[in-house]
């Protein structure tokens, strides 16, 4: 409403988010959070047994780590921020301003992970003159992999937040904010979850490392076995806690009764997921363990893999819950506040969005306006052509007969109800018409739809433009505020 | 004024405005130092490279350059967040504005970036691996080269746009607003301060004392190398001189006051020393390349500080009366917001007590509604329909709602509602019925 709408319709915002935010998260997690503490054993086992193999093995894997994180993995951190402010740039203006010293502290935290790898990469040859100097990097190490947790750890707070603002819907502050109760169990499932997944991304790579070297194959991937064992054991608790207390929680948040119903089969899934993923994993780990030298490369890809779609699942569990707010019980993923639904429902959308080109609903221009409602408040999720299109819905719901606006109309203004991942229409009667009478246009020929980095904005009107727009004096006159 | 006036995140900022925005200046003064290291590192690994095909020792020289670059790149990425974060917070509404105008192009930056990142690996990493290829090696560099510098054009173009809301309508797409008045002069001035930044920071780089040993040339005299930056340097500095006035004189009036003049005149005059200092370095046979360098550094570091504050300093003045909008209008607008959720409220306490009337209905518009519609098939059947079906069978319509069949071939199937209690399922079927 504030903003000029940025619009993809190809790929879709959503995707846009969703595909830069999986890449960074299976990076961070499986490379970083996961993968230095491994690094970091190796090159202390190399220092205890003086067996040059391990440094030389720890430093190539290492190498890899190093190139991709601060690549693609950092990149696809700011990436979110670019790609965040310019689909929901509501939204994501909204954390920051509640979450700017956490996010102050993560940059800081977030500089000493970089600098920290720089020095432990680019150190690691000239460390290895002198034994003193090897063990003060070694310390470098791990340092790196706790702040590297702590950059995660800081993170999760705010994701818990947007799924769930418990008390700071009343109290408005950033700890209260930190401590909302999904916190915990999250923290511990994504750390259980980051280290095995690390382990066993670092278990495939030693795998191809020293496919000439049998014997030390043997002795390192025992020892990363070992390690990843006993993560595994704590990630079996954590997804009991996870499981036990969040859908619980969330359940009593969600008012819908389809949605419960959704929700039941998306959790059994989860279940499944979990549990096959983490007995396979479990097993392949027991398996190496016990006879490290027996089990094939494959095993351990699959449970690399099994591993990322448990993360995958995770997230999607997660988006689900959040559910159609984008920040619990305060925003919608329209990015719109749920306060400010009775204003638009009572006065029209178009009347409060700065950029919209049409402000009032006629007979003649139910086509255009209609574009500009749906603009305003489909198009954070929906195209018209491309992923999740809203041709593909309708045609999904109603074929080739004709598209009747009246039914597409008494669909929508009920749709929250049936489909929970929408929130209410936020417009009125006349917006909702509009709405319906330009979707039922697309049946036959869809118009190109193109966002603001295209079309630009109108030129602003009197509302645009001025600023006592919406004074109180004005109110007194339900129909708009125009003087 | 014609530009649009948005209404503002109606959330408090989260620290006083005048810290935020010293800590934004600083930050961004340390985020930009770093991206002049990356850029000019890679420009002059480039050229460095490009002459090591006739002097090899250039070669070396190239190799170690880019060893800086790879930390440089890093701190740049990572010194970025914290101005951008400030940004967010202080700028909002222009900020998202202008970025979503050039939304495509503002997007790229992040797989530009990644890629450049990514060949400049490649370029380093894979050093010896190009021996008989340099054309390859030359052309990565080359394209890491180009890449680097697209970047702050993107940068450029949308920070120059946020400060002017009134351009906001005319612009459609990136290259409309990188075409506006200003930004490919300073575009340019951006440019000559890398060259000059850079070249400084290579001078000092080249003197330390490991570096001979570090590069191992067979021939070239490391004074030579310095000599070489020194020269880019002093070249730069004039550059930059001549397109800093070029960017004043250019400047949108927006912007302007006295006060913004006056630091960037003692921005300029501040590095008149330096240059009588480099000139003579240059140029009189007794004077050496590190004499006074200390003090030439200092004159140019309080000159970008001071450049930063100006740069501030105009943003400021060019958005103060958008900003001073924006708050009114924000205040206004969280004004008709609570007027009407009050209204909406007694509304609603209204239509409980007309519920007592019609029992069910309330359950029914929650549960039903969405795919019910009184007269129109839509998801599911008309109420019509069903009151056909089910006339004077409220049970019936109670029984299928707990666990609904498949019986329309060309519908979706109804999900049941178990969760429903006998009293409201009596409630909503009663309503089907008498409505
Ligand atoms: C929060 C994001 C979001 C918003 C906002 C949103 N939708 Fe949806 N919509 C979805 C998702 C997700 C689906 C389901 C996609 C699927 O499962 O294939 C969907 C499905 C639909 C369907 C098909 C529903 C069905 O029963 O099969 C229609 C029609 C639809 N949306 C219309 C709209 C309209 C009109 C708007 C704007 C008023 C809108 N949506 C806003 C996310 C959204
Ligand atoms: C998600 C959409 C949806 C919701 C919500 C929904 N229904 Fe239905 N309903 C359907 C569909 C689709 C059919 C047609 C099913 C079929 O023919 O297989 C249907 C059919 C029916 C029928 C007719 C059954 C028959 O014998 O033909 C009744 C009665 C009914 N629904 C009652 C309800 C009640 C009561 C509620 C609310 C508690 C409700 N429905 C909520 C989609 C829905």
């Amino acid at each position: 409403m504030d903003f000029p709408i940025f619009h993809i319709d190809f790929i879709g915002n959503r995707m846009l988010i969703a595909v830069d935010a999986i890449l960074h998260v299976i990076i961070n997690h499986a490379l970083a959070v996961g993968a230095l503490p491994v690094i970091a054993l190796l090159e202390l086992s190399g220092i205890r047994t003086k067996d040059p193999r391990w440094d030389r093995l720890a430093y190539r894997l290492l190498k890899i780590i190093f190139i991709i994180t601060t690549t693609v993995g950092a990149l696809t951190g700011v990436g979110i921020w670019f790609s965040a402010s310019l689909i929901n740039p509501a939204a994501i203006g909204s954390l920051i301003r509640v979450f700017f010293w956490g996010w102050f502290v993560e940059w800081i935290v977030f500089v000493s992970e970089v600098s920290l790898i720089m020095a432990y990469f680019l150190s690691w040859q000239s460390s290895a003159r002198t034994p003193e100097a090897k063990l003060k990097h070694l310390r470098l190490g791990i340092f790196l992999a706790a702040f590297s947790w702590i950059t995660m750890a800081i993170i999760v707070a705010i994701l818990g937040f947007m799924m769930d603002p418990g008390n700071w819907m009343s109290e408005r502050t950033l700890i209260s904010g930190v401590l909302n109760p999904m916190y915990f169990p999250q923290l511990a499932f994504r750390t259980t979850l980051a280290m095995v997944m690390g382990g066993m991304t670092m278990i495939c790579l030693t795998y191809l490392f020293t496919r000439n070297d049998l014997p030390f194959r043997t002795t390192v991937l025992r020892a990363i076995s070992s390690w990843s064992g006993i993560w595994m054991l704590a990630l079996i608790i954590a997804s009991v806690w996870y499981y036990r207390v969040i859908p619980q929680h969330m359940l009593a948040n969600i008012p819908v009764a389809v949605t419960t119903q959704e929700y039941v089969s998306w959790n059994s899934s989860l279940k499944w997921l979990l549990t096959i993923g983490l007995s396979f994993v479990g097993w392949v780990l027991w398996s190496s363990v016990r006879h490290p030298g027996q089990v094939h490369g494959a095993k351990y890809l699959a449970s690399v893999l099994l591993l990322f779609a448990m993360l995958g699942q995770f997230e999607r569990v997660r988006e689900f819950i959040r559910k159609p707010f984008i920040i619990g019980n305060y925003m919608y993923a329209n990015g719109i506040r749920v306060e400010d639904y009775p204003l638009l429902q009572r006065d029209g959308i178009l009347q409060h969005a700065t950029y919209a080109g049409i402000r009032e609903v006629t007979a003649d221009n139910k086509v255009a306006a209609g574009r500009e409602v749906f603009e305003q408040t489909c198009t954070r999720c929906h195209t018209v052509n491309g992923i999740n299109s809203i041709r593909g819905q309708l045609k999904t719901m109603y074929g080739d007969k004709p598209w009747q606006p009246e039914v597409i109309a008494a669909y929508i203004e009920n749709m929250h109800g049936a489909r929970y991942f929408m929130p209410p229409f936020p417009g009125n009667k006349a917006e909702l018409d509009a709405l319906s009478v330009y979707l039922a246009s697309q049946q036959k020929r869809a118009t190109a739809f193109n966002g603001a980095q295209t079309n630009g904005i109108p030129k602003p009107d009197k509302i645009s433009a001025s600023t006592v727009y919406g004074t109180l004096p004005n109110l007194a006159n339900p129909h708009g505020e125009q003087q | 004024m014609t530009a649009p006036i948005p209404r503002d995140i109606p959330l408090p900022l989260p620290a006083p405005e005048g810290l935020l925005e010293i800590l934004l200046i600083a930050a961004f003064l340390v985020h930009i130092l770093f991206v002049h290291l990356m850029i000019g590192g890679s420009m002059f690994s480039l050229v460095c490279q490009i002459r090591g095909l006739k002097i090899p020792d250039y070669e070396k020289l190239a190799y170690r350059i880019m060893q800086t670059v790879t930390v440089n790149k890093s701190l740049a990425v990572v010194m970025g967040v914290a101005p951008l974060l400030i940004i967010n917070t202080l700028y909002a509404p222009q900020f998202y504005a202008s970025s979503a105008l050039i939304g495509d192009m503002w997007m790229a930056v992040i797989p530009l970036v990644t890629l450049a990142f990514l060949l400049a690996y490649a370029h380093k990493f894979w050093w010896n691996h190009f021996l008989n290829i340099p054309e390859l090696h030359i052309g990565i560099a080359a394209l890491e080269t180009v890449l680097f510098l697209v970047i702050p054009l993107i940068f450029m173009t949308n920070v120059n746009l946020m400060l002017f809301p009134e351009y906001w309508p005319k612009v459609t797409g990136f290259f409309s607003a990188m075409l506006l008045p200003n930004v490919l002069l300073r575009y340019l001035h951006f440019v000559s301060a890398t060259v000059l930044f850079s070249s400084l920071f290579f001078v000092w780089w080249a003197g330390r004392k490991t570096f001979r040993i570090e590069v191992q040339f067979s021939e070239l005299r490391v004074i030579d190398v310095r000599r070489f930056f020194y020269a880019f340097a002093f070249g730069a500095t004039i550059f930059q001189i001549l397109t800093g006035l070029m960017v004043f004189v250019s400047l949108p009036a927006q912007g302007m006051s006295w006060g913004f003049t006056v630091l960037l005149m003692l921005g300029g005059l501040v590095v008149l020393p330096a240059i009588w200092w480099m000139w003579q370095n240059l140029t009189r046979p007794g004077h050496l390349l590190d004499d006074n360098f200390k003090q030439i550094l200092t004159c140019f570091a309080c000159a970008a500080i001071i450049m930063g504050i100006a740069r501030h300093d105009y943003r400021e003045n060019a958005l103060a009366d958008h900003k001073a909008a924006i708050a009114e209008k924000t205040i206004n607008y969280q004004a008709a917001v609570k007027e009407a959720g009050e209204q909406a409220q007694l509304a609603a306490i209204k239509a409980k007590e007309n519920d007592v009337a019609a029992p069910g209905a309330t359950a029914f518009n929650q549960n039903c509604a969405a795919c019910h519609h009184a007269t129109l098939p839509t998801v599911g059947p008309a109420l019509q329909e069903i009151k056909e079906a089910y006339a004077n069978n409220p049970d019936g319509i109670a029984a299928w709602t707990k666990a609904p069949g498949k019986k329309r071939p060309d519908s979706m199937k109804m999900p049941g509602f178990p969760q429903l209690s006998d009293d409201e399922l009596t409630a909503i079927s009663q309503y089907i019925l008498s409505h």
